[in-house]
This record gives structure tokens, sequence and C-alpha cells, in this order.
């Protein structure tokens, strides 16, 4: 047994779903909905937030620079992290799917490191553009406190940005490159295969 | 050729060649409707370059390369023993154990030997896969050899 014929026997006897097109076009519905979504739920909170805030702005009138240029960078933090984030959602979907696996492959690590350098990149500028503004945009209204409550409000603040900075900001690096790194080594074992004769 | 015709040409095909990638029966109908939706998506790009299978062929094992970006659903999927699966899953208990063989293969051995028992010429795998001729023809080889392995001692 064994031979050549055996084994394509074997694998074209294999039972196998009908094609069912109905099926098919549910699943491209789902799958054209579930895109639109996805853009939708990454973007709607980063946008409502850069809308409270000009509303803020509108309504409050604030009267020092500090507070306007404080705004201004909360909001650029976030319309940055936005680009950069749906630049990289779409990255993988411009490959090539047509390409040798070969090529293919080389594609996917190409992006994958790519991403891993912005993903790094996008979340310190993100973490520093969005404590400044805040800290910026906070001045004018702890200004007109009294001196023990603005201490202690910018103590907190402070304290919050400490534990930002420090714990949650590379903990959230270290989580997405984690997750990028073990596909990344995942594609270059592939691509081993194919190299190795 | 017609989206249609292509799609009923080309389904089982594509479905053997996920099935023998992934070894699940839900997963590779995933790949290959999710493979279909691309062919759907980039037919009116198709230049005639190259044969139309081989141009679906390239499309799937793309996709069955992306695949492990899912990986960790294999091992959830794994665990429980769908019992409305069983029932599609072939009862021929050889073709079951070549399947899951192939399955445990690194994975470009999977597409290269999945295509070749699809009857895919060498000279096409090579333009599939982006390895030379010569290269494909000893790797079937070596495949094949390792599945006799597998079935010899299957069969004692």
């Amino acid at each position: 047994m064994s031979s050549n014929i055996n084994f394509k026997t074997l694998w074209q006897q294999q039972a196998v779903i009908e094609p069912d097109m109905k099926d098919l076009m549910e699943r491209l519905q789902q799958f054209k909905k579930s895109n639109i979504n996805l853009l939708i739920r990454t973007n709607i909170s980063l946008i409502t937030t850069s809308l409270l805030i000009g509303i803020i702005w509108y309504y409050y009138q604030p009267q020092f620079i500090t507070t306007k240029i404080g705004i201004v960078t909360i909001i650029l933090a976030m319309v940055t992290f936005l680009l950069a984030q749906n630049k990289m959602f779409a990255q993988f979907k411009k490959i090539d799917n047509t390409s040798d696996n070969h090529q293919y492959l080389q594609n996917l690590l190409v992006i994958g490191d790519k991403q891993r350098f912005l993903q790094h990149t996008m979340m310190n500028i993100y973490f520093t553009m969005l404590l400044a503004g805040i800290c910026l945009y906070m001045y004018e209204y702890t200004s007109r406190m009294t001196i023990l409550a603005g201490i202690i409000t910018y103590t907190v603040t402070g304290a919050w940005i400490a534990f930002v900075w420090f714990y949650l900001r590379p903990r959230t690096i270290k989580k997405q490159q984690a997750r990028l790194d073990d596909l990344i080594s995942k594609f270059e074992g592939i691509n081993r295969q194919m190299l190795d004769t | 050729m017609t989206f249609d015709e292509i799609y009923k040409t080309y389904w089982q095909k594509i479905f053997r060649l996920c099935l023998g990638y992934v070894n699940d029966f839900d997963w590779a109908k995933d790949i290959a409707q999710e493979t279909f939706i691309i062919v759907w998506q980039q037919l009116p790009n198709f230049r005639n370059e190259s044969a139309i299978g081989t141009w679906i062929f390239r499309i799937a094992t793309n996709n069955c390369l992306r695949q492990i970006k899912k990986d960790k659903r294999i091992s959830k999927a794994a665990l429980p023993v769908d019992l409305q699966e069983e029932k599609q899953v072939s009862i021929e208990p050889q073709i079951r154990y070549l399947y899951q063989c192939i399955a445990e293969l690194p994975e470009t051995d999977r597409i290269i030997i999945s295509l070749e028992l699809e009857d895919v010429r060498q000279a096409e795998i090579a333009i599939i896969t982006g390895l030379t001729e010569a290269n494909i023809r000893v790797k079937i080889h070596r495949i094949k050899e390792k599945l006799s392995q597998k079935f010899k001692t299957y069969e004692q």
C-alpha cells in the first residue's frame, strides 16, 4: 500500500460538503458588515471623546492659551492614534493575495516588522501627547481653586499619569508586541521551511 | 469563466486542501469560504497571466498560511468532540488518518502534498508556492516517504 495512487485515491475520496452559493453570499454580506463594524468600533470612542472636548471648548470658552493648547494636543493625540490604527488595519488587507506563497510570506513579514515599529512609536507618542495635553488643559481650572485644592488635584493627576506611564504604557506595548512577535516568528518559521531543501 | 462556474468547479478541491491543512471540518469550511470571497473580490483583476486554477490555488494556500493568526482557535476547537461534525467526517478511517497525518506536517509540506494529491502538476505547484520545480519534486518525494512510514506503523 502507500503508493502514489493510493494516497491520491484516499485523498479524493474524502467526503466534502456541497458548494452552497446562498451560504457563501450570506457569508459575504456578514464579512462586509463585520469589516464596517470593526472600523466603526475602533473609531467611535475616539471621535466621541474628541467631539466632547470640542463641545467643552465651545461652551466653557477657556481663557488661557494653555487650555487651548491642551485641548488641541489631546485631540491631535487621538487623531494620530486613530490614523495609525486604521493604517495598520488596512495594511494586512492590502497584501496581494494572488502572489506565490513565498512572496506572500515575505510581504507578511515586512508588514509585521513595520507594524512592530509603528506600534511602539505610536503608543509612546500617543501617551506623551495625551498626558501633556491633560496637564495643560487642567491648569486654567486648577488655578481658580485654592492652593490646597490645586495641589491635591495635581497630585492625584500626577499619580494617575505615573500609573499610566510606568505601568499601563509599557504593559500595553509589551502585550501588543508579544502578539506581533509571536506572529512574526511563526511566519519566519514557515519561511524557513520554504527555503529548506 | 463566471464566478458561479469557478465556485462549482473548485469548491471541492479547495475544501479538501483546507481540510488537509487544518484537519477540522468547520474550520476548513471557513477558510474555503473566505477563499471564495477573495476570489469573488479579485476576479475582475484576474488577467489570465496564469491558469485560473493556479490563481485560485494561490489565493487558497496564502489564506491557509495566514491561519496561524487564528491558531489559538485550534486548541479550543479540538477539545470537545462535536457529534454533528462526526457524521459528516468520512467514515473511512484510512482517509481520516491520511488527513490527520497531513495536518501534522510542517505548513508548507501540507500545501505541497495537498496540491500533489489534488492532481496539480508539479510545475504548477512550483508557480503556486514560489519554489523551483526541482525543489518541489524533492519535497514531494520526502513527504510521501514520511506518509508511507506513518501508514506502515498505522497498519501494523
